[in-house]
C-alpha cells in the first residue's frame, strides 16, 4: 500500500480553477469544469516519494472540512482568479483560518489562475469556457479584459499570512517564488507551480525523518503511528 | 381490465396553444380525456380549479409580497401568454433568461422553484433566479393567503400548480405534463430530499431561524446542476423516481452473490454503508450491522445516493464528501467515500460515520479492489456496465429483443415483494421527444393505477404512436409499451411472455436475496436478517 509521505491541499473560493490547475498537472488536460464535491484525492509520485494532492470544494457548502483536509499539510496552494478580485478577498477571509490544523511548518503559494483571459496572458484566450457555469455575473469577463489582481496584491497576502503566522521571512521562500500566475486552460505555470512546490516539500520529508529517531530498518511503517493520530495522512 | 378506449380519445387540434410546444400531438391530447378526471382526494386541502385569472383576484393578501402585480399571476394561466404580454417592470430585468415573459422561459413543460418562506428565490429549473423574484413574490402570496389550511394545489385548465412546504422552504411545481398533482408532489420531495443530503435539514432550520432572508443559494452554489440532473431524469428516464424504486445491473447471481459476500467482508471503523455500482445502477450494497443496524435503508435514499456518485466530480480521484440520507437522517451527516475502481465505470461508495477515516475508506477500497481481482469480476462488470455507459441513461441496459416478444417496445417491471429493482430497456425511444412521450405515459398510467378515489389494477391504452398495457397485482408492478398495432389479445400474449421471461431471468435482473450485514469483528447470529437492504418496500 502506498502511503503519502507528505501533503499538499489547494484551497480558495468556487470556479477559481483548482481542479483545473490540479487536472492540468496530472493529466495534462483541460477538461470541461465540474464542482467539486467535498474534497478530491489525489497521488503523485514525485522522485521517490509520494505526495498526496488534495483538491477541495470552494464551494462555502463544504466549509466546515476544510480544517479536515489541511490537517498536517506540507503545503497550501491558495488559489484565486486575476479577473475576480472578491476571489482574493476570500483567501484572506475564508480559507486562511482553514490552515490552522495545518503542519507548523506549513508552506504557502499564492496562485493566480486564468491568467489567459486577460490581456497580458492572452495566449489562447478565444473563449470563456470557464466562466460559462459561474453563478455570479460578474465572475464572468470576457476574454482579454484588464487584469483585476496584480501580482502585487499576491505578495501583499503572502507577506500578511507569513505575519498571521507568526513566521520570519528569512525561514520561508521568498514572496517571488511562492506567487505564482498561472492558466489551467493553456499550461502556463502550472507545472512550475506543483513542481516548485515538490521540490520545497522534499526536503520537509527528509528532515521529517531525520528527526524521528530511527531504530527500526523500515522507515515507512515506522512513521505511520504518528500520521494515523493525526488522522490524515496515513 | 379495462378497456381504455375513453383514455385514448384524441382532442385534437384547436387546443395547441400559445406555448410553441415542441410536442404538439401529445399536448393536445394532454387537455383531452384523462385528466379532466376530478382530482384526487389526496389533493384535498384546498383545491381550486379553473383558471387562476378569476380565483384568483389581486385581492389584498397579507404579507408585503403580495405587491407583486396580479399581471404576473396571469402569466402562468394558460390564457394568458398571448394575450397579456402586459410585462411587469419587476420582471424585465433586461435580458436575463428565466424573464417570465420570456417566450423560451415560457414554453418550458415544467418548471420547479424553491423559495424561502421569506419569498427570497433559492433554485428555479429554467431562467435565473434573479429574474424571477416578481413571480416567486406571487408564489409566496398564493400560499399565506391560504389561512389556516395550507394550499397544495391548483388547477388551472391543463397547468396544475403544487405547492410543497418544507420547514422553511416552500417547493412549487408548475406543469402541464400528465403528471398527476401526487406525482409531482414526489418530484418535489425528492427535489427537498437533495437539497438536504447537501445541507442537512438541521441546517436549514437553523439557518433561516437565524437569519428568515438568508441567501440559501450561498449554500447550494454547485448543486444547481444535481437539481437540474434529477428533473431532467423524470422527463427522460421514466422509473426510478416514478416507482420509487432503484435499478440494478443484469449481473449472474452467483457473481454479484460473491460481491456482496467481498463487501461484507471488507470493513473499516464506522463503515455504515458499502455500495457497488455503475451507471447509476446498483451492483451490489451491503449495510452494516453496528450502524444501520434495525434499520433498513429506505430505496429513496439509496437512488439518491446512486444519483450522486454519479456525479462528474466524481469521475477523477478518490473523493471524500459528507453526505446526509434524508430518510434515513435528515439530521446528520454521513462521510463518504467515493471511487471508481480500476478507472472503470465501476464505482465504490463507502460510508461511514467517521470525519477522520478516509484513510480507513481508502485501505477498505483497496481490499475491495483485490477481491474483486481475485473473482475475475472486474471483466464481467466492464461487459455488463458497456451496456448501461458511465455517463447516462441513454443506453440500454440491455435490448428488450431479450425477451423475445415481438411488438413489445419498452417496460418497466417492479417487483411489489421484497427488494425493488427494475430492469430498464430502451429500443425505439432514443430521441428525446419520444422518450418525453413515453415518460409522459407511464406518468399517466402510473396516476391512474394509483388514483386515490378510483384506482385500476388494470390499463389497456391505446395512444396515437403506441399501445400501452399497465397491470399492477399483489407481486408486481408492470407497464409495457407495446407497438400501435398489436390487439388487445396480442398484448396479453405479448404480457404473458414477458412475464414468463423475467420469472425465468430474475435471479439475474432483480437482487432477490440482497446482501444482509457486513459482519463486524464480533460475529453475531444474523436474527435481523429480515432488516435486509431492500425488503418490505
Amino acid at each position: 500500500m502506498r502511503k503519502p509521505d507528505s501533503k499538499i491541499v489547494l484551497l480558495g473560493d468556487m470556479n477559481v480553477g483548482k481542479t483545473s490547475l490540479l487536472q492540468r498537472y496530472m493529466e495534462r488536460r483541460f477538461p470541461d469544469t465540474v464542482s467539486t464535491v467535498g474534497g478530491a484525492f489525489y497521488l503523485k509520485q514525485w522522485r521517490s516519494y509520494n505526495i498526496s494532492i488534495w483538491d477541495t470544494a470552494g464551494r462555502e457548502q463544504f466549509h466546515g472540512l476544510g480544517s479536515m483536509y489541511c490537517r498536517g499539510a506540507a503545503a497550501i496552494i491558495l488559489t484565486y482568479d486575476v479577473n475576480h478580485r472578491q476571489s482574493l478577498v476570500e483567501l484572506e477571509d475564508r480559507f486562511l483560518g482553514l490552515t490552522d490544523t495545518a503542519s507548523k511548518d506549513c508552506l504557502f503559494a499564492i496562485v493566480g489562475n486564468k491568467v489567459d483571459l486577460t490581456e497580458e496572458g492572452a495566449l489562447a484566450g478565444q473563449e470563456k469556457e470557464e466562466c460559462s457555469s459561474n453563478m455570479d455575473a460578474g465572475d464572468c469577463v470576457s476574454p482579454r479584459a484588464p487584469k483585476q489582481v496584480q501580482l502585487e496584491d499576491a505578495v501583499a497576502l503572502y507577506k500578511k499570512i507569513l505575519k498571521y503566522k507568526m513566521l520570519d521571512e528569512q525561514d520561508v521562500p521568498a514572496a517571488e517564488q511562492m506567487c505564482f500566475e498561472t492558466s489551467a486552460k493553456t499550461g502556463y505555470n502550472v507545472d512550475l507551480l506543483f513542481e516548485t512546490l515538490f521540490d520545497l516539500v522534499v526536503p520537509m520529508i527528509l528532515q521529517q525523518r531525520a528527526e524521528r529517531p530511527s531504530h527500526t530498518v523500515d522507515i515507512s511503517s515506522h512513521k505511520s503511528p504518528k500520521r494515523t493520530r493525526s488522522g490524515c495522512c496515513a | 381490465m379495462e378497456a381504455g378506449g375513453d383514455t385514448a380519445a384524441p382532442a385534437p387540434g384547436g387546443a395547441e396553444d400559445l406555448e410553441d410546444t415542441q410536442f404538439p400531438s401529445e399536448e393536445t391530447r394532454e387537455g383531452g380525456g384523462v385528466h379532466a378526471v376530478p382530482p384526487d382526494p389526496e389533493d384535498e386541502g384546498l383545491e381550486e380549479t379553473g383558471s387562476k385569472d378569476k380565483n384568483q383576484p389581486p385581492s389584498p393578501s397579507p404579507p408585503p409580497q403580495s405587491e407583486a402585480p396580479s399581471s404576473n399571476c396571469r402569466l402562468w394561466s394558460p390564457a394568458a401568454p398571448e394575450n397579456s404580454p402586459t410585462r411587469s417592470p419587476e420582471s424585465s430585468s433586461g435580458g436575463q433568461g428565466g424573464d417570465p415573459s420570456d417566450e423560451e422561459w415560457r414554453s418550458q413543460r415544467k418548471h420547479v422553484f424553491v423559495l424561502s418562506e421569506a419569498g427570497k428565490p433559492i433554485y428555479s429549473r429554467y431562467g435565473s433566479v434573479e429574474a424571477l423574484s416578481a413571480t416567486m413574490g406571487v408564489m409566496t402570496a398564493l400560499v399565506s393567503f391560504v389561512q389556516r389550511d395550507a394550499i397544495r394545489a391548483i388547477y388551472a385548465e391543463d397547468h396544475k400548480l403544487v405547492f410543497l412546504q418544507q420547514g422553511p422552504l416552500l417547493l412549487v411545481a408548475m406543469s402541464r405534463t400528465s403528471q398527476s398533482a401526487a406525482q409531482l408532489r414526489g418530484e418535489l420531495l425528492a427535489v427537498h430530499a437533495q437539497i438536504v443530503s447537501t445541507l442537512t435539514r438541521a441546517s436549514v432550520a437553523r439557518i433561516f431561524a437565524h437569519k428568515q432572508n438568508y441567501d440559501l443559494r450561498r449554500l447550494l452554489a454547485g448543486s444547481e446542476r444535481t437539481l437540474d440532473r434529477l428533473l431532467d431524469s423524470v422527463e427522460q428516464d421514466p422509473g426510478a423516481l416514478l416507482l420509487g424504486a432503484v435499478r440494478c445491473v443484469p449481473l449472474a447471481r452467483p457473481l454479484r452473490d460473491a460481491l456482496g459476500a467481498l463487501l461484507r467482508r471488507c470493513t473499516a471503523p464506522g463503515l455504515a454503508l458499502s455500495v457497488l455500482a455503475v451507471g447509476g445502477r446498483l451492483i451490489t450494497a451491503a449495510q452494516e450491522r453496528n450502524v444501520l443496524a434495525e434499520c433498513r435503508l429506505d430505496p429513496a435514499d439509496l437512488q439518491l445516493l446512486l444519483d450522486w456518485v454519479g456525479a462528474p466530480a466524481f469521475a477523477a480521484g478518490e473523493a471524500w464528501a459528507p453526505v446526509c440520507l434524508p430518510r434515513f437522517n435528515p439530521d446528520g451527516f454521513f462521510y463518504a467515500y467515493v471511487a471508481r475502481l480500476d478507472a472503470m465505470p465501476v464505482c465504490l461508495l463507502l460510508l461511514g460515520t467517521q470525519r477522520e477515516a478516509f484513510h480507513a475508506m481508502a485501505a477498505c477500497r483497496r481490499l475491495v479492489e483485490d477481491g474483486m481481482h481475485a473473482l475475475g469480476a472486474m471483466r464481467a462488470l466492464g461487459e455488463a456496465a458497456s451496456f448501461s455507459n458511465t455517463s447516462s441513461t441513454s443506453a440500454p441496459a440491455y435490448s428488450v429483443q431479450a425477451v423475445e416478444a415481438p411488438g413489445l417496445r419498452h417496460f418497466l417491471y417492479k417487483p411489489l415483494m421484497g427488494e425493488a429493482q427494475l430492469p430498464h430497456l430502451e429500443a425505439p425511444y432514443s430521441r428525446e421527444e419520444e422518450r418525453q412521450r413515453l415518460s409522459d405515459l407511464y406518468h399517466r398510467l402510473h396516476a391512474r393505477l394509483h388514483s386515490t378515489s378510483r384506482p385500476l389494477r388494470l390499463i389497456y391504452h391505446v395512444a396515437e404512436k403506441e399501445t400501452l398495457l399497465a397491470w399492477v397485482t399483489s407481486k408486481f408492478e408492470l407497464y409495457t409499451c407495446l407497438s400501435p398495432l398489436v390487439t388487445k389479445a396480442g398484448a396479453i400474449l405479448v404480457v404473458t411472455k414477458l412475464l414468463r421471461w423475467v420469472k425465468k431471468e430474475e435471479d439475474r435482473l432483480f437482487i432477490r436475496y440482497p446482501p444482509k450485514y457486513s459482519t463486524p469483528p464480533a460475529a453475531s447470529t444474523d436474527q435481523a436478517a429480515h432488516n435486509g437492504l431492500f425488503t418490505g418496500l
